[in-house]
């Protein structure tokens, strides 16, 4: 028994030395990554690694960068700021992550950006919502903090602005889960339509997980809006979707629809015609690049990349890029870069930051149309 | 406001009433028979309701047959749950059984999110999307057979309760312990069933509600707080309480959803939870909480 | 006494390492599991006082922790608040809810003051969504600034992890030398004994209620308190600080360290708030671990380590050592 377990400790250190060693000597340059892999909104996170991770795996098959392998450490944070500070200082502390990558949940991006300004490593942003984020960064502020994804305020802009073209903005009702998500897409829309003198026919929010949305659907159909906009995602989604169809709908929805996440059986019925949304993102965008992006990732995953996969993906892109640029693996030279990055989207726009270090790609109208989603039209942000 | 939109309201209400009065009777047998508050009820409903997404799905069986064979594993769950767990703490104390079943609700819904992972599943078959349309009135056909499962289960539970003699013995359990075991009547006997009545009826509303709802290990997390209101609110122990309170809950969540924000009917759930608990103990119909 | 002596050296020691551990390591992650046992330490210690030596079964602790956090973010980033006084605030605040929902549901039972207690958290989580313009809502109030403490007229200014290390771990050990004394006083075995057995207790002469309320009220300030301390470590407070899963970890804490043992449980927290990020074991299966260990707790060891410790002890001392002949 005492020699298994000698024998048990000696092969433990001689691991422990080998990795240690391993890791002392040139290899892999190495990205931390906080991301909610566990908890409430799990799915997006798992998307947003497999985005990232597919980034990765397409620069190592072309040899890496700076003639090094990329890797990427992904720690769970569970969309709660204790929890990401926790992970990120134990990341930062170990001093060998050249740059930061994510957060996903705004409050947990929040709590990040103190840290990575304190420790000097660059921080990218690829999915959070909040507005304060970028108001927070670049000029003034925090000068370590990049936000790739557009704002929230910027896309339903774009939004309100195709809508009112065609003079349907004045009479919207707006349902959203109690989220920050949820919250960002009620103020976005009400600012939008501030400026264009009109506002929200009625704001209600819902509790995330609930499964029941048939008294509010009853409730909003009664006041007979001419718009609808919902802001769901996940499960709850599925249900809404579900029990407004079997309420017979009547009212075209907008906002952000994730119209790629629609069963398909109500998609194929045409009962979402005349929906008109507004993403970042969306898989039918018909350009080469993002052609080859949905096939690689349907062929590695088995579904279609949806937004979040895509915001981190180009993120990640953005990053290594801009270490390539940078030319060596040193956090504030790669900061340097990413303030300098003029790369190519696949949205067919160039990513550059402004002097918020916030990123200005396209949102993409979407409308559906013969049970099909169709793009309308792309607004820069 | 035309008199549409009310009956609307009302008929949702209903519905998801009888939904929460499956759950909540479930809960409420438990607690009368054993004085055990089981924290890990969501988790039986959603494991239920993955059950009936497997057997749909993968294996296509067909309704009436996946219902039959959900309830009767959740039975069997219920028997297993109470011999290998509950047994033990039986009488031990109420904090001990309530920290036993928050651990096993912790085993069972983090084990689940790590087997299947959070990401939503939807049941669909050819009655999906069917919708049984009555002038104005509106409700999909799943949620009307899900009506139609609960109230054959009440009336089930009626029988067992009301016409046989275990259903005698569960109520005297309920009613008095003490006199009970005076008599002669065997607690052991009459707990296990209760728990796998109670398991049963939980695991039930999980496979009625699989075709309705999207499927997911957190599902049961959202009805679990609800039904702990519910059989406050109902009288602790008392079933029938527990089925009019949950009613009345789903058809006044479903009325005040039809006019004030959601969210504020939850917060009024839970408070008025409280505020029950502190003035009238013994909830609106029945027994109180023991000291 | 000799036991009592070198008990006492021992924990000065302890303490003495800690505190000088920020001049002996700069690595910042070692600072943040310092913090983070700090709070847990002060919630976990707090339920244990009003579980573990009480016997109430409470899950509004979460509550109180999230009380004093927003409270004192609103205090000074509203009204521009010294740290020290937003966090004593918050931590009265809630002391005093602590006390309303005590006194209104322990006049009934402690089952009925179990359910309240998780009713009332469950509120606190949705007030501090759905009220935004007393809290701002699901968003939080980020960016909190780094605050000052004035301290006998000099300002300190906790710029780096390394001050608010100091300071929790600081406040930390001022709480539980607090509570120690409690404990090992008059109040903590009238408190034991009203877990052992109120009516008896009663007779003796004790008004369990009087005790029961200072129990949660004394645990309620302190995780006021740290609540109000810890969200400017976080420089964020939303309302994720009600998280259920603060409830789950407090109690696997109290439950695995012993319920009503001082010591059992601070160390308990010492190794829980280290010991998961150490094994980096995804969060799914660390909680499934814990609910396994709550449960094999409930069914075989329901005094915990330190119970189980306690038993072997008493067992020895019970053991013949002459073999029957």
């Amino acid at each position: 028994m005492r020699i298994m377990r000698l024998i048990a400790a000696a092969a433990a250190l001689a691991a422990l030395a080998y990795a240690e060693l391993a890791q002392s000597q040139e290899g892999p340059i190495l990205i931390g990554a906080s991301i909610p892999l566990t908890g409430g909104v799990s799915t997006f996170g798992q998307h947003s690694r497999w985005g990232a991770e597919l980034a990765v795996s397409e620069a190592n098959a072309k040899g890496g960068v700076l003639g090094r392998k990329i890797e990427v450490d992904f720690q769970d944070n569970r969309c709660n700021p204790a929890e990401a500070v926790k992970s990120v200082t134990q990341m930062l502390s170990e001093k060998k992550y050249v740059a930061i990558f994510d957060g996903l949940c705004s409050s947990a991006a929040l709590a990040i950006m103190p840290l990575v300004e304190r420790a000097g490593v660059p921080f990218v942003v690829a999915n959070a919502s909040a507005t304060s984020i970028a108001e927070r960064s670049g000029v003034g502020g925090n000068k370590w903090t990049f936000k790739v994804n557009p704002t929230d305020l910027s896309m339903l802009d774009a939004l309100v602005g195709w809508l009112d073209k065609e003079g349907k903005a004045g009479n919207i009702a707006f349902l959203g889960e109690d989220s920050d998500f949820g919250r960002a897409g009620s103020t976005g829309l009400e600012t939008a339509l501030k400026k264009r003198n009109l506002k929200l026919a009625s704001v209600d929010f819902f509790q995330k997980g609930t499964a029941d949305f048939t008294p509010v659907f009853t409730k909003i159909k009664a006041r007979k809006p001419a718009l609808f906009a919902i802001y769901a995602v996940d499960a709850d989604f599925q249900n809404a979707m579900r029990q407004w169809y079997s309420m017979g709908g009547g009212v075209p929805l907008t906002g952000r629809v994730l119209v790629d996440q629609v069963p398909k059986e109500i998609m194929d019925s045409g009962f979402l015609d005349g929906t008109t949304s507004v993403q970042p993102y969306d898989p039918s965008v018909d350009t080469p690049g993002n052609k080859a992006f949905v096939e690689a990732f349907r062929k590695l995953h088995n579904v279609p990349p949806i937004l979040v996969s895509f915001e981190s993906y180009e993120a990640m892109k953005v990053l290594i890029d801009a270490i390539r640029r940078a030319g060596k693996a040193d956090p504030a030279a790669i900061r340097d870069a990413l303030a300098t990055a003029k790369m190519p989207s696949m949205l067919g726009t160039v990513i550059e930051f402004d002097d918020h270090n916030l990123a200005h790609n396209n949102a993409i109208i979407l409308t559906i149309k013969g049970g099909k989603v169709m793009v309308v039209g792309m607004s820069k942000t | 406001m035309d008199p549409g939109f009310y009956l609307q309201l009302l008929l949702n209400g209903i519905v998801i009433g009888c939904i929460y009065a499956l759950i909540a009777m479930g809960l409420s047998l438990i607690f009368g028979v054993l004085e055990i508050v089981n924290f890990a009820h969501g988790e039986f409903y959603m494991l239920g309701a993955m059950l009936a997404y497997f057997l749909t799905m993968n294996l296509r069986l067909g309704y009436a047959a996946t219902v039959l064979v959900v309830t009767a594993s959740a039975v069997g769950l219920g028997y297993l749950l109470y011999e290998a767990l509950l047994v033990s703490v039986q009488g031990g104390g109420f904090e001990r059984s309530i920290l036993l079943t928050l651990g096993l609700s912790m085993v069972l819904q983090n084990g689940a999110v790590f087997l299947f992972t959070t990401t939503p599943r939807m049941i669909e078959t050819q009655q999906s999307y069917t919708n049984v349309v009555v002038g104005d009135l509106r409700v999909s056909l799943m949620r009307l057979l899900a009506l139609g499962l609960a109230v054959l289960a009440f009336a089930a539970l009626y029988l067992i309760l009301y016409r046989t003699r275990v259903g005698k013995a569960m109520r005297g359990v309920a009613q008095s312990r003490e006199a009970a075991l005076m008599v002669g009547i065997d607690p052991r006997a009459v707990s296990r069933l209760a728990v796998a009545i109670g398991i049963g009826l939980s695991g039930l509303a999980g496979g009625a509600l699989a075709p309705v709802y999207a499927v997911h290990p957190l599902m049961g997390a959202s009805f679990v707080f609800k039904a702990f209101a519910i059989i406050i609110l109902g009288g602790l122990g008392n079933i029938a309480g527990a089925a009019i309170a949950a009613l009345s809950l789903g058809v006044l969540e479903s009325v005040m959803g039809g006019f004030l924000p959601v969210v504020m009917v939850d917060a009024l759930v839970f408070s008025s939870m409280i505020a029950m608990l502190l003035v009238r103990p013994q909830g609106l119909f029945g027994r109180g909480v023991r000291v | 006494m000799r036991a009592g002596a070198t008990r006492a050296f021992l924990v000065l020691l302890v303490l003495a390492v800690l505190f000088a551990l920020p001049r002996l390591t700069g690595n910042e992650y070692v600072l943040a599991l310092g913090v983070s046992f700090a709070m847990f330490s002060v919630l976990a210690s707090g339920l244990n006082l009003v579980y573990g030596y009480t016997g109430l079964l409470s899950f509004a602790q979460v509550g109180f922790f999230g009380i004093g956090g927003y409270t004192a973010a609103l205090l000074v980033t509203e009204r521009g608040w010294n740290l020290g006084w937003a966090a004593t605030a918050g931590g009265a605040l809630a002391a005093l809810v602590g006390l309303v929902i005590g006194y209104s549901s322990l006049r009934l039972s402690r089952h009925a003051f179990a359910i309240v207690s998780l009713s009332f958290a469950l509120l606190c989580m949705i007030v501090a969504r759905d009220w935004v313009s007393l809290t701002r809502g699901a968003m939080g109030i980020p960016g909190l600034p780094v605050p000052t403490l004035g301290f006998m007229g000099r300002e300190w200014r906790l710029s780096r992890p390394a001050d608010f290390y100091y300071l929790l771990l600081g406040f930390a050990a001022a709480a539980h030398a607090l509570m120690y004394l409690v404990v090992s006083s008059r109040l903590g075995r009238a408190m034991r004994a009203i877990r052992l057995n109120e009516p008896l207790a009663q007779s003796q002469g004790i008004d369990p209620l009087r005790y029961k309320l200072l129990a949660l009220a004394l645990s309620a300030l302190l995780a006021g308190m740290v609540g109000g301390l810890f969200v400017f470590y976080l420089t964020i407070v939303d309302p994720s600080i009600f998280d259920f899963y603060y409830t789950e970890t407090m109690l696997i804490m109290v439950i695995l360290g012993g319920p009503g043992s001082f010591w059992g449980v601070l160390a308990s927290s010492a190794v829980l708030a280290a010991l998961p990020d150490l094994l980096r074991f995804t969060t799914d299966l660390r909680m499934v671990l814990y609910g396994a260990v709550l449960i094999a707790a409930m069914l075989l060891f329901p005094g915990g380590v330190a119970g189980w410790l306690a038993r072997r002890r008493w067992q020895r001392w019970r053991s013949p050592r002459v073999s029957p002949s």
